[in-house]
C-alpha cells in the first residue's frame, strides 16, 4: 500500500489548475514583452547611443553657438572686413535709386500680369476642354458644331480689371497676346534689376566669403543646421556600404560625430557633473585626425579597413569592436591604431602628409630595417637585393653552362662536318655550328645585361652589421668573446642583439670568425692629433649618425654605432682606413665562384690588383665582383691626415685599456672552427654580417609579411597559452626586470592571448616562450634579445599587427603610378642612408644635427633644408652632385656647393638605380614636372649687363660678400654658394622667387628678404637704384637673375676685386650673418 | 582542480542541453523507479488477494465511491499537456533571448578547430569512432540502432506493463533500455562533451585542456599480443574470437532466458529470439570493446583486408 493516505476527493478530476495557468500565463506574457523589448532595444544598443547623442550634442551645440557668434563678431571687427563692408555699402548706395526704380517697374508689371493671368488661364482651360471634346467627337457634323462653339467662345469678350482700376475687354486671342507681352516685359525688368544689383551682390558675396574663411568655428547658420539635424534625428542605422570592397560599416550608428565638421571631444560630450567621460561620451568624439578623412573618404574606405573590428555588428560594443573570440580582426587598440595604415601602405617607407608624420608606424618600419629584422625574416619589399642577386646569379650560371655546351657542340659538329661523306651533309652541319655560335653571342649579350644588373644590385646591397671577414684586421682579439657575451653590456644602444650564447658557443663562434678572417697586411699609419680629430668628428657631421657618450650624456644620432668605447675594440690602422673610406674592401668577393679574390688571382691574369666600382670584373670569370663593403657608411672625402686625426680621437674613447681584456687563446684552436661554423649558421649571423662561408645563407626566421593575420593558434604561446587566455594573477610570464620594462603596458594583468600580446612579449623577451620548456641548445628559440625600449616595442608591434593579408581589392593598395610613386620609392633610399639625420625633408621635421649643442648658436652652419630642392635645382645637375658632392675629381676634400660649411656632404656611391630614384624623388616632392626642360636665358646687352652688375655689386646688396667666389681667402668667411654654379645648378624660376623672399622658402636662412619691392607689376630693387637705371622700365629681379645665369668666372673676379672686400673679411664669423642683415636693412630701408 | 576549465565547458551555449540533461535524466529515472516500486508492491498485494483486484481500477489506489471510473483525455490530460506546452514555450523563449547561436569564425580549411566536435547529440556516435572503423561506427552501428529500435515491438513478447510503471514485470526490457540509453548513448555523450579535449585526448573533469599536452599511448591489436603475424592468421584468429564471443554470449543469453525468463522465452519464436540475441550481444560488445581499448590499449580484435573490428 502507498505510504500516503488516500485523498478524499478524486485527485485527477477534482484538482484545479487555475493558479498554475494564471502564473504560467503571466510569465509567458512577461516573457513576450521581454522578447519585444529585446528585439527593439536589447539587440539594438545603438538606439540608446543615438538617444544620448541627441541630448548631449544639442546641448553642446547650444554652447558652441555662442562661442562661434562671438568669433564672428571678432572677425567682423577686422579692418579688411570693414573695407569689404564699406565697398558693399557704397555699391548699395550707388545703385539704390536705379534699383528702386527698377523694382517699382517690376512690381507694377507683376501686378498687371497677375490680373491678366487669372482671366486668361480660366478661359484657356475652357478652350482646351472644348478642343478635347472636338478631337474626340465621332462625326464630322459634331466636330463642326464644336468648332463653331469654340470660335464663338474665343470671340466673346472678357473683362480684365487692372490694378490701377481701369477695366478693359479682350477677345481670347487678344488676351493671349497681352498676357505674353506683359510676361516678356516682366522678364526683361527682372534681368535689368539683376544688372543693377550685380556690384552689390558681388560685394556681399565677398563679405560672406571673408567671414567663412576667417571663422575659427562654424557660422551660427551652420551650427543651427547641425542642431536641427540633431534634434530631428530619428533612430536609424547609419551605414557605409561599398559593394566593390565588401565593406559594410555601421560604426557611425553609435559614433555619430565622427564626421562632424567641428571638433567634438569626449570631454565636451560628457554629461554635466560626471567626472569621467562615460562610454557614450567616448563614442561621440569626432575623428581624432580629420585630415586623414580628407584623404581617405569614408564613403569609399569605410572604417573597418583601417581600424578593423566587425563593421556589420550592432548588437553590442564587444561585437562591433570585434573583441570576442571568434572575430579574427578585432579593433586595433588606440595605441596601435596606425597598424591600419600598413594594410594599404606597405609599399611606403614614410607616411607623411604635409607636416604630419605618422610616427608609430614609420618608426616601426624604420626599426624593422635598421635593427636588421629582415636579416632573418623575409618581409615583402624589404631588403630585396639579396634575393634579386641570387636570381641573377642563377641565370648567369645557367647561361654559362649553356654556353659551354654550345661550344662543345660546335666543335663536335665541325668535326663531324670534316668527316662528312657528302658536301650537303657537311654544309648542313657547318650551318648548325654557325647557328650555335650566333646563339652564344646572343647569350653573351644577355650575360652582359645580367652583369650590369648585378653591378647595380651589389652596389645597393647593404648589411646591417659590419663585415666580419675583416674581424682580424679590425678588432681587438680578446674583446670579441666579451662582446658576444652580452653586446648591450659593452654598448647599451647597439643594434647587435643578445643571443644568450653559452660560453662554449661564444668560444666556438669567435674562433670561427677569427680563423676565417682576412689576414692581409694593412698599411701602417702614424698617430694623429686627437684634439683636431675631435673637432672634425663633431664638425664634419659624423654625429648625424653616430653618438658619443652614454646615458644622459649621449649626443648624436642613433642610426649608427655609439662610439664611446670604440678605443677598446678597434685596431687603429683599420679605423683610419674605415674613416677614410668605409666602403673600401680588403678583398673583393666573387659571387659566381663563391670566393674572395686575392692578388694571386689578378697576378695569374697579369692584371693589376685594383678593384673599385669602375674595376669590378672578376679576373677569373669576368663576372661582377662585390668590390665594396656592404655598409651604408659613406666616404666623407677626408684627407688621410684628417682620417688619422679622427681615428686617433676615437681610439682615445675608452673606459678600460684594450690590453685589460683576458687573453682568448682558444680563438686560434682549429678544432673549434667547425663547431663555430655550425653555430654561426644556426644563429643566422650571415643575415646581418658578411662572414666567410656564409655569403649564400638564407634567412633563418619565419616570413613576417602577413604575420598579423596568422591564425592565433599558429602563434606558439607554449606553456603560457592558458595563462595568456585567462589573465589575472600570474598572467605575466616575464620575470627579468629589464625585459619587463620593455612592455609598453607594463606587466600583463588582463588576458593577452592575441597578436598584440604575443608580439609584445616576444619582442620584450624573445625567449619567453621557452620558459619552463625542456629544450636542447639547437631546439631553443633563436631570436635574440634586441634590447628595445618600451616605445620601440610598441612601434614594432604596431608594424607587425598591421602586416596582414588584406581582403580589400587591389585598387585600395596605395600603388600610385604617377609622381607619387617616385616619392614612395625615394623615401626608401632617403631612409636607407639616414639623409634625414642632416637634412630637413618635411616641414617641422627635426634633424639630428639640429639637436646638437654646437649648432644651437650657429644655425647657418646646418646643412641646407631640402624642402624645395626639386624646384630649386636642375635634376641633371642634382644627379651629378649626388654622385660626386665635391663636384670635382681632383679637389675632393671639400663641399662642392657650400665650401663654407664645416659639415660635409658625403659621397654615398649611389648606384645608378638609386640616383635615379633620388632625383625623381626630389622633383616629385616639389611637384616639378618631368622631364625638366631648361629655360632659354636671354643674352643681356652690354648696357643691361652694366646695370645688372651695378645692382649685383651695389652696397645695398653686396652679393659677393656672403656668396663664395672661389677665392680661398674669401671663401673661408662665405656663407652662401658660388654664383658660378647657378647656371648649371639652379632653375631660373626658383632663383627669381628666392631672391624675392628667401625667408618664405627657407625660414631662418641668412639670405636677406626684401631686396625687391613690387611696383606696377614689376619687381624693382628696394635699395637706392644705381644711376644707370634711370629710364629703365624692365623688371630688376629678372635682370639680376639673367645676369647671375650668365656670370663668368672672369666677370666674378672683376666684380669681387672692385668690391671693398677688406671690410667683410675683417668681421668676426659669429657676427657675420647679423652684420650682413644689418647692412641690408639700412640699405633696403628696413623693408624686410 | 581547474574549475575554470569545467565552467568553460559547462557554460558553452553548445553544451547547455547536455548540462540540463544530466539532472533531468536523474530526476525522471528516480520518478519512474519510485512509481514502479509502488506499483510492484501493489501487484504483489493484488496477486496475493484476488478479491482486492476487483476493487482496484486505478492501479495504485483502491476504488473510492464518487470517483469517476474512467478519466477522459479531455480535459484531464490535455489541460496538463497544455500547461506543459506553456512552460516549455517560456523556457524556449528565455533561452533564445539570453543565449545566442554559438557562431564561430569562417571555416578555414588550413586550420581546423581542435577539438572538432559534432553537435552534442551526436557526440556519442563521434566517440564510437575512437573504437571502430569509420564505416562501422558511422554506418553499421547507427543502422543497427535504428533497426533495433524498429524491431522492438516485434520481439517484445511480454504483454505486461502497458500503461503503468513496473520493474518486476519488465526487468529485462527496462535494464536493456537503461543500458542502451544511459550507458551507450548518454554516457558516451558525456564522455564526448566533458572528457574529450584537444587531440581527442582523455581529460578527467577539471583537468586543463592543454593543447600542448603530450601522452604516450601505444595501441596494439589483439592478434599481436598472441604473437600472430601473418595476415591470414590474424583474420582467422579474429574470426574465432568474434565468433566465440557470439557463441559463448549466445549460450549465456539462452541459459539466462531459460532459467530466469521462461515465460517470455516460451512465447518467443526462434527468429525473434535469435534477432534479440544478436542485437543484445552487439550492444554488449560496444562497452567491451571500449574497455579493451581504454584499459588495455587493444585496438582491433579481428583484422581482415576489408574490415577491422
Amino acid at each position: 500500500m502507498p505510504e500516503k493516505p488516500i485523498p478524499e476527493h478524486d485527485p485527477i478530476t477534482g484538482k484545479s489548475f487555475a493558479i498554475h495557468y494564471v502564473v504560467a500565463t503571466i510569465i509567458l506574457i512577461a516573457t513576450l514583452f521581454w522578447a519585444l523589448y529585446d528585439e527593439a532595444w536589447g539587440q539594438r544598443p545603438w538606439k540608446a547611443f543615438q538617444d544620448q547623442w541627441k541630448n548631449r550634442y544639442s546641448a553642446f551645440l547650444d554652447t558652441a553657438k555662442s562661442k562661434s557668434s562671438k568669433s564672428e563678431q571678432s572677425v567682423e571687427q577686422d579692418p579688411q572686413y570693414a573695407a569689404l563692408k564699406q565697398d558693399y555699402q557704397k555699391a548699395y548706395q550707388d545703385s539704390k535709386a536705379q534699383a528702386d526704380e527698377a523694382r517699382r517697374k517690376l512690381d507694377d508689371a507683376s501686378a498687371r500680369l497677375l490680373a491678366v493671368q487669372s482671366v486668361f488661364t480660366d478661359r484657356r482651360a475652357y478652350v482646351n476642354a472644348l478642343t478635347y471634346e472636338l478631337e474626340t467627337s465621332g462625326s464630322a457634323s459634331a466636330k463642326a458644331s464644336k468648332q463653331k462653339e469654340i470660335d464663338k467662345y474665343k470671340a466673346e469678350q472678357a473683362t480684365v480689371e487692372f490694378p490701377d482700376g481701369t477695366k478693359k475687354k479682350f477677345t481670347f486671342p487678344q488676351l493671349e497676346e497681352t498676357y505674353n507681352e506683359i510676361r516678356d516685359e516682366r522678364t526683361k525688368l527682372s534681368l535689368d534689376l539683376g544688372d543693377v544689383l550685380k556690384p552689390v551682390t558681388a560685394a556681399k558675396a565677398k563679405m560672406d566669403e571673408y567671414i567663412s574663411d576667417h571663422m575659427v568655428d562654424l557660422t551660427p547658420q551652420q551650427i543651427q543646421g547641425l542642431k536641427k539635424r540633431a534634434t530631428e534625428w530619428d533612430p536609424a542605422i547609419v551605414q557605409i556600404n561599398v559593394a566593390e570592397a565588401n565593406i559594410v560599416d555601421r560604426c557611425e550608428s553609435c559614433h555619430m560625430n565622427t564626421r562632424e565638421p567641428l571638433k567634438v571631444t569626449a570631454a565636451a560630450m560628457t554629461e554635466k557633473g560626471a567626472k569621467q567621460p562615460d562610454e557614450y561620451a567616448q563614442a561621440f568624439a569626432s575623428h581624432a585626425q580629420p585630415e586623414l578623412l580628407q584623404i581617405h573618404d569614408p564613403e569609399k574606405f569605410g572604417c573597418s579597413p583601417c581600424h578593423q573590428g566587425n563593421g556589420r555588428a550592432t548588437t553590442s560594443i564587444e561585437k562591433a569592436h570585434g573583441n570576442y573570440e571568434h572575430w579574427l580582426w578585432p579593433l586595433y587598440p588606440k595605441e596601435n591604431s596606425e597598424a591600419g595604415c600598413q594594410s594599404c601602405h606597405s609599399a611606403d617607407m614614410v607616411l607623411a602628409s604635409g607636416d604630419v608624420q605618422w610616427q608609430t608606424i614609420n618608426n616601426g618600419k624604420d626599426l624593422f630595417r635598421q635593427r636588421g629584422c629582415m636579416g632573418c625574416h623575409r618581409y615583402e619589399g624589404y631588403d630585396k637585393e639579396p634575393e634579386d642577386l641570387n636570381f641573377v646569379g642563377q641565370q648567369i650560371k645557367q647561361i654559362e653552362t649553356q654556353k659551354k655546351e654550345n661550344v662543345k657542340n660546335t666543335a663536335d659538329l665541325m668535326k663531324q662536318a670534316d668527316a662528312a661523306e657528302s658536301n650537303d651533309v657537311a654544309n648542313k652541319l657547318n650551318t648548325q655550328a654557325v647557328d650555335l655560335r650566333v646563339a652564344n653571342s646572343k647569350l653573351d649579350a644577355r650575360l652582359q645585361q645580367l652583369d650590369f644588373q648585378s653591378h647595380s644590385l651589389m652596389q645597393d646591397q647593404k648589411k646591417v652589421g659590419p663585415n666580419l671577414k675583416d674581424a682580424r684586421l679590425k678588432l681587438n682579439k680578446n674583446w670579441i668573446p666579451v662582446w658576444l657575451k652580452k653586446p648591450s653590456d659593452f654598448r647599451p644602444t647597439t643594434k647587435m642583439p643578445n643571443f644568450r650564447l653559452t660560453d662554449h658557443q661564444i668560444q666556438a663562434i669567435s674562433a670561427y670568425i677569427w680563423q676565417t678572417g682576412f689576414t692581409d697586411v694593412l698599411p701602417k699609419h702614424k698617430p694623429g692629433n686627437a684634439a683636431h680629430g675631435k673637432e672634425l668628428f663633431e664638425g664634419r657631421g659624423c654625429m648625424a649618425c653616430h653618438s658619443i657618450g652614454e646615458g644622459d650624456q649621449m649626443q648624436g644620432g642613433t642610426f649608427a654605432a655609439n662610439l664611446t668605447r670604440v678605443g677598446e675594440k678597434a685596431n687603429y690602422d683599420y679605423l683610419v682606413r674605415w674613416i677614410h673610406n668605409a666602403r673600401q674592401r680588403t678583398r673583393p668577393y666573387c659571387p659566381y665562384e663563391k670566393k674572395d679574390i686575392g692578388p694571386e688571382d689578378y697576378a695569374k691574369k697579369n692584371l693589376p690588383y685594383v678593384f673599385d666600382l669602375d674595376h669590378s670584373k672578376c679576373p677569373n670569370d669576368g663576372h661582377e665582383l662585390q668590390v665594396q663593403n656592404m655598409t651604408v657608411m659613406p666616404s666623407l672625402r677626408l684627407s688621410p691626415e684628417d682620417a688619422e686625426d679622427i681615428a686617433t680621437y676615437l681610439m682615445s674613447q675608452k673606459k678600460q685599456e684594450p690590453s685589460s681584456y683576458p687573453e682568448a687563446a682558444f680563438m686560434d684552436d682549429p678544432s673549434l672552427k667547425e663547431e663555430g661554423k655550425k653555430w654561426v649558421r644556426f644563429y643566422g649571423c650571415g643575415g646581418c654580417h658578411e662572414i666567410s662561408g656564409m655569403e649564400d645563407e638564407g634567412r633563418i626566421g619565419t616570413e613576417l609579411t602577413y604575420e598579423g593575420s596568422k591564425p592565433i593558434e599558429r602563434l606558439d604561446f607554449a606553456l603560457f597559452t592558458e595563462v595568456a587566455q585567462r589573465g589575472g594573477k600570474g598572467a605575466e610570464p616575464i620575470k627579468d626586470k629589464e625585459d619587463l620594462a620593455r612592455l609598453p603596458d607594463g606587466p600583463a594583468k588582463e588576458p593577452w592571448y592575441d597578436h598584440k600580446g604575443f608580439f609584445e612579449h616576444k619582442l620584450a623577451e624573445p625567449n619567453v616562450y621557452d620558459q619552463g620548456k625542456v629544450k636542447t641548445e639547437t631546439e631553443a628559440l633563436r631570436m635574440p634579445n634586441l634590447h628595445l625600449t618600451k616605445e620601440q616595442v610598441l612601434d614594432l608591434t604596431t608594424f607587425l599587427m598591421g602586416s596582414q593579408e588584406t581582403s580589400l581589392p587591389q585598387s585600395y593598395q596605395y600603388k600610385p603610378g604617377d609622381a607619387r610613386h617616385d616619392i614612395q620609392e625615394g623615401w626608401w633610399v632617403v631612409k636607407k642612408y639616414n639623409c634625414m639625420g642632416c637634412h630637413q625633408f618635411i616641414p617641422g621635421q627635426q634633424t639630428i644635427l639640429m639637436g646638437l649643442k654646437q649648432y644651437q648658436d650657429a644655425q647657418e652652419q646646418l646643412p641646407p633644408k631640402l624642402l624645395t630642392e626639386g624646384a630649386r635645382v636642375d635634376p641633371e645637375w642634382l644627379r651629378k652632385f649626388l654622385s660626386n658632392p665635391a663636384l670635382s675629381t681632383t679637389d675632393t676634400n671639400r663641399n662642392g656647393v657650400r665650401p663654407y660649411l664645416k659639415v660635409r656632404m658625403p659621397t654615398f656611391s649611389f648606384s645608378d638605380n638609386e640616383l635615379r630614384k633620388l632625383v625623381r624623388f626630389f622633383e616629385a616632392l616639389s611637384q616639378q614636372p618631368l622631364p625638366y626642360i631648361p629655360q632659354q636665358m636671354p643674352t643681356l646687352t652690354a648696357k643691361e649687363s652694366d646695370m645688372a652688375r651695378s645692382l649685383f655689386s651695389s652696397t645695398a646688396a653686396p652679393c659677393l660678400k656672403c656668396h663664395a667666389t672661389g677665392d680661398p681667402g674669401h671663401d673661408k668667411i662665405a656663407t652662401a654658394p658660388n654664383f658660378l654654379l647657378a647656371k648649371e645648378r639652379l632653375k631660373p624660376d626658383w632663383v627669381e622667387r628666392w631672391i624675392t623672399d628667401p625667408q618664405a622658402i627657407s625660414p631662418g636662412t641668412s639670405m636677406p628678404s626684401g631686396l625687391f619691392k613690387q611696383q606696377n607689376s614689376q619687381w624693382v630693387f628696394a635699395g637706392p637704384t644705381p644711376p644707370t637705371f634711370n629710364g629703365f622700365e624692365g623688371d630688376h629681379r629678372k635682370l639680376l637673375t639673367d645676369y647671375i645665369f650668365q656670370l663668368t668666372a672672369e666677370e666674378q673676379r672683376r666684380v669681387a676685386s672692385s668690391m671693398p672686400r677688406a671690410k667683410a673679411a675683417v668681421q668676426p664669423s659669429s657676427n657675420r650673418k647679423h652684420a650682413a642683415l644689418e647692412s641690408h636693412h639700412t640699405a633696403g630701408g628696413g623693408s624686410r | 582542480m581547474d574549475w575554470r576549465q569545467l565552467w568553460e565547458i559547462c557554460s558553452a551555449p553548445d553544451n547547455v542541453p547536455i548540462v540540463g540533461l544530466i539532472p533531468l535524466l536523474a530526476f525522471y529515472i528516480y520518478l519512474a523507479v519510485k512509481q514502479a516500486r509502488a506499483n510492484d508492491q501493489l501487484i504483489e498485494q493484488l496477486e496475493a488477494d484476488p478479491a482486492m483486484a476487483k476493487t482496484h481500477h486505478r492501479k495504485t489506489w483502491p476504488f473510492k465511491p464518487g470517483w469517476q471510473k474512467e478519466v477522459h483525455v479531455w480535459p484531464f490530460l490535455l489541460r496538463i499537456e497544455f500547461l506543459a506546452a506553456i512552460i516549455i514555450t517560456i523556457i524556449l523563449m528565455v533561452w533564445s533571448i539570453t543565449l545566442n547561436a554559438p557562431l564561430e569564425e569562417p571555416a578555414n580549411p588550413n586550420l581546423t578547430m581542435n577539438p572538432a566536435k559534432a553537435p552534442w547529440y551526436f557526440l556519442g556516435l563521434q566517440e564510437m569512432l575512437v573504437y571502430f572503423d569509420p564505416w562501422i561506427a558511422g554506418v553499421v552501428m547507427p543502422t543497427l540502432i535504428i533497426i533495433g529500435l524498429m524491431v522492438i515491438p516485434y520481439i517484445d513478447t511480454n504483454p505486461l506493463g502497458s500503461g503503468y510503471y513496473t520493474w518486476k514485470q519488465r526487468k529485462f526490457s527496462i535494464s536493456t533500455f537503461l543500458f542502451g540509453f544511459i550507458i551507450l548513448w548518454v554516457a558516451m555523450i558525456i564522455i564526448g562533451t566533458f572528457i574529450r579535449g584537444p587531440g581527442w585526448q582523455w581529460f578527467w573533469p577539471g583537468q586543463t585542456w592543454d593543447h600542448n599536452r603530450l601522452i604516450y599511448e601505444v595501441n596494439r591489436d589483439l592478434p599481436d599480443i598472441f604473437g600472430i603475424t601473418s595476415n591470414l592468421g590474424k583474420a582467422i584468429f579474429g574470426a574465432i574470437v568474434v565468433g566465440g564471443y557470439y557463441l559463448v554470449g549466445g549460450g549465456a543469453v539462452y541459459s539466462l532466458f531459460r532459467r530466469r525468463m521462461g515465460k517470455d522465452f516460451s512465447r518467443m519464436s526462434l527468429l525473434q529470439f535469435s534477432i534479440m540475441q544478436f542485437l543484445l550481444l552487439t550492444m554488449v560488445a560496444l562497452p567491451l570493446k571500449m574497455g579493451l581499448r581504454l584499459l588495455w590499449h587493444i585496438k582491433y580484435v579481428w583484422i581482415t583486408p576489408w574490415f577491422n573490428i
